[in-house]
């Protein structure tokens, strides 16, 4: 293989990498908002029922 | 930093690392000594010249704030718009790359505009804030959205959109609605609120 073939496929390889990279971080990061939001909102609505329910029976 | 030192999957472990570290921070007892640590620099807010204008002279305080909330209302377009496209919702007749690249550079200037109105704002009601829950709530959530702003979401779409898994692709444009909504509602529960 020469050089320059080389050196493309080193670059391509790399570049593979990083876009996995991106990936995994942004997966974990969005895992994480998304279920946090979750459970956040489950538990403000669950309240405003509860709140609801004493006030209006 | 070199990959070398973390390997093939510097970002992510850096990003569990940080999420990690703000959750360790939100619910431990470790908050409460830099929140106390935190309150000399909120009272000198209040005495700077920010801090005089925003308490004493208020159409100058409207008039920034005005300026904030339409730093807001612009970020929230871009948000919309650059995430509406990735999830193939929005201006669909229109290339990715444009929409992303074009709202980014907005949503840069959209960002300096509520940094700098919110620094000024913040300077003349200090200690009111300093004392809401809902005002840390915000400074977390906005830390969070910036972070995965430039950290997760820029470096991912910078690649070829075809290239990215669909399904992550929509994760992060939902997540990052999700967080500058956050950022938009606590910082009207401010308003509401004291």
């Amino acid at each position: 293989m020469s050089e320059e073939n080389q050196t493309a496929a080193d670059d391509q390889t790399t570049g593979s990498a990083e876009l996995k990279d991106a990936q995994t971080s942004a997966l974990v990061t969005a895992s994480t908002f998304i279920i946090f939001s979750a459970i956040y909102w489950f538990f403000q609505i669950q309240s405003v029922r509860e709140l609801l329910e004493l006030a209006y029976g | 930093m070199p990959p070398a030192i973390l390997g093939p999957y510097t970002r992510t472990i850096l990003t569990a690392a940080i999420i990690a570290a703000a959750l360790g921070f939100s619910f431990t007892y470790a908050r409460l000594s830099v929140y106390t640590e935190l309150m000399p620099f909120f009272e000198w807010m209040e005495t700077t010249w920010f801090g005089y204008v925003g308490k004493t002279w208020g159409a100058a305080f409207a008039t920034i704030q005005a300026g904030h909330l339409i730093g807001l209302a612009v970020l929230g377009g871009c948000v919309i718009v650059s995430d509406g496209r990735l999830l193939g919702v929005l201006l669909t007749d229109v290339p990715h790359r444009k929409v992303i690249d074009r709202a980014d550079r907005v949503f840069f200037w959209a960002l300096i505009t509520l940094l700098a109105t919110g620094v000024f704002m913040a300077c003349g009601v200090a200690m009111k804030i300093y004392y809401l829950p809902v005002y840390w709530y915000k400074m977390l959530a906005l830390g969070a959205g910036i972070l995965f702003h430039y950290y997760v979401r820029r470096p991912l779409v910078a690649h070829e959109i075809e290239s990215i898994n669909p399904i992550i692709l929509k994760m992060t444009a939902i997540a990052s609605i999700l967080v500058w909504f956050l950022v938009a509602a606590t910082g009207r529960w401010i308003g509401f609120s004291g």
